[in-house]
């Protein structure tokens, strides 16, 4: 894994986008992770808005602006579900903290760091999640590891490909 | 102090949201009379705009979505179907003919079973009024099976609908917007669903589990229970109708948790990964047309005087002579006959005349000697209402209502 030192972190290039990007991209997430389901049934094992709040926050490298990228798709996705919202939240306000700050220690270009980013911040997405629900609330939720594997498999293989995409999207000098 | 938050500027910004969003969670979060905790579905104001935010955010693109592809989807069929259509078209008219004939059967049938229920005074619940709606969209969360669809409160809808398709139960309306309604699955793990087992009619609460399967829980040990059999909703939750089909049992395995007890792991009935269309219950209040509504009318005025009828003959059935209690006074308490009570047994008399209980009256002219007993006459006789005078004081008030049974008897 490429670690960095402090002088290169500086020269790290922090990526712009165009404000629509900042709008639509989030927003398609939400849609397409509500929509996509209904097609592909019981193989929708992604979170695109945690796919999106990983990708920002590594590229734009600000902690502050992963932390409030993850908790606005968050709670969004919250309020489209049953849940008491802040439970995802939660979950994505720390994977885009953690993505973020990771971000400016690592270089993210890598396909191969990427990927086990996905991996790992998914995983710990759905920890956060399971944490807060049964410890913090205290209320009953069964629970299918092998199904958030799925799902953080899944979100790495999506990263592979929408990361290349969206990179199209960033402004140069 | 300043340099303390610049440095920790980043981590600050974390724990402040982070509070944030735990108070927010503590506020939605209650606590129970049984010592848990709970999202109270119920107490959801708080969090109601944020939810209509979010539903008024993604529906539109969903809906728009939903309506590209079926537009292109009925293109592309419409243009096959076209090159075939003729062929098809006398097949179909074919069929019609053939269905016309079945439906006029079944007609024939469904308005003699409707009559004959409220010929019986049946009360269950029926399906009666549905609204169809298309499934636009879903919660995109594994552990929140929910989904949207295009029918909203302004087209009927109300929290707790039932929801289902032609093959089975679905779920039931949990939230409700202007122009969409938010849909709990019934294989949520928080749903919740009386069931009932069609051959053993052994009961249970059907939910989901993490995977999203359905499983009937709290039940017994029970050997009967087998794969294949048919589980049908209870109706005792409110919400769903009874009799409708849930799905077939899969598998029987143990509760983890409690030694006697068995979890039942059903296949669902419905498609709930593939849903399109839905049909939602918006009414199980008996409505019928009103043709339908006056030939039950009819038939009700029929039963009633069949059942009058029914009352007049057995009243009659009652003083006919020599049924079943010789002791019985002829029209006694012919107004109220369920409610006499019985009548006591006398001791036989040892010299009867004609003033005796149960003595026949003598026509003029034939009176024995007095002090002989009438040894022709049989001993249980109708009172004769020519001869009012004959007969004690208590029969002779109730000869009122024994006239319309005597006027019948040859």
């Amino acid at each position: 894994m490429a670690l960095l030192s402090a002088d290169t972190r500086r020269d790290l290039e922090i990526h712009r986008y165009p404000l629509v990007v900042y709008l639509l991209v989030p927003l398609a997430s939400l849609v397409l992770q509500a929509w996509l389901p209904r097609v592909l049934g019981r193989f929708s094992w992604f979170d695109l808005p945690l796919v999106v709040t990983i990708y920002f926050a590594l590229g734009r490298r600000s902690p502050i602006q992963g932390t409030l990228m993850g908790a606005a798709l968050g709670v969004f996705e919250d309020a489209l579900s049953h849940h008491a919202i802040g439970l995802n939240g939660i979950a994505k306000s720390c994977v885009g903290y953690l993505a973020a700050s990771v971000g400016v220690r690592l270089d993210v270009e890598n396909f191969t760091i990427r990927l086990l980013l996905n991996f790992l911040l998914s995983l710990l997405s759905s920890a956060i999640f399971l944490f807060v629900y049964r410890v913090l609330l205290g209320v009953e939720l069964e629970w299918s590891w092998l199904l958030q594997l799925y799902i953080a498999i899944g979100n790495s293989i999506i990263a592979l490909v929408l990361f290349p995409v969206l990179d199209r999207f960033q402004l140069r000098d | 102090m300043d340099s303390f938050f610049v440095r920790y500027r980043n981590l600050l910004v974390l724990l402040a949201i982070l509070l944030v969003q735990i108070v927010g969670l503590a506020v939605q979060v209650r606590r129970v009379s049984t010592g848990r905790y709970s999202l109270d579905p119920n107490d959801d104001s708080g969090v109601r705009l944020i939810r209509l935010w979010a539903d008024g955010l993604v529906s539109p693109p969903e809906r728009a979505i939903h309506n590209s592809r079926l537009a292109i989807f009925y293109l592309w069929t419409n243009y096959f179907d076209l090159r075939q259509v003729r062929k098809q078209n006398r097949e179909l008219e074919q069929t019609i003919d053939r269905l016309r004939l079945e439906q006029a059967a079944l007609l024939e049938d469904a308005r003699q079973g409707q009559r004959l229920q409220a010929l019986l005074g049946f009360r269950e619940k029926y399906i009666y009024t549905t609204v169809a709606a298309q499934v636009i969209g879903s919660s995109g969360s594994e552990q929140s099976r929910v989904f949207y669809i295009d029918k909203g409160s302004k087209d009927g809808l109300k929290p707790d609908m039932a929801v289902i398709t032609g093959d089975g139960i679905v779920g039931k309306v949990r939230d409700v917007f202007p122009d969409s309604a938010q849909v709990l699955a019934v294989n949520d793990q928080t749903s919740g669903a009386g069931v009932i087992l069609e051959t053993t009619r052994i009961r249970g609460i059907l939910r989901g589990n993490a995977d999203g399967q359905l499983m009937i829980v709290g039940i017994l040990a029970d050997e009967r229970i087998k794969p294949g059999e048919v589980v049908l909703t209870a109706g005792g939750d409110l919400i769903f109708p009874r009799g409708l089909p849930v799905g077939v049992v899969q598998k029987v395995v143990r509760d983890p948790d409690r030694d006697a007890f068995i979890d039942v792991m059903v296949t669902p009935a419905a498609h709930l990964d593939r849903l399109d269309e839905v049909l939602v219950i918006s009414s199980t209040e008996p409505r019928f047309s009103p043709q339908e509504q006056k030939d039950i009318d009819t038939s009700q005025s029929d039963a009633e005087s069949i059942e009058e009828q029914l009352k007049a003959s057995q009243i009659n059935a009652e003083k006919l002579p020599g049924l079943d209690n010789g002791n019985a006074t002829p029209g006694q308490n012919a107004a109220n006959p369920a409610a006499a009570p019985p009548a006591p047994k006398l001791l036989p008399t040892l010299h009867p005349d004609r003033f005796s209980p149960g003595a026949a009256p003598t026509p003029p002219g034939s009176s024995p000697a007095p002090g002989q007993p009438d040894s022709s006459a049989p001993p249980k006789t109708q009172a004769n209402p020519a001869q009012p005078g004959s007969q004690s004081g208590s029969q002779s008030g109730s000869q009122s209502g024994s006239q319309s049974g005597t006027g019948r008897n040859p």
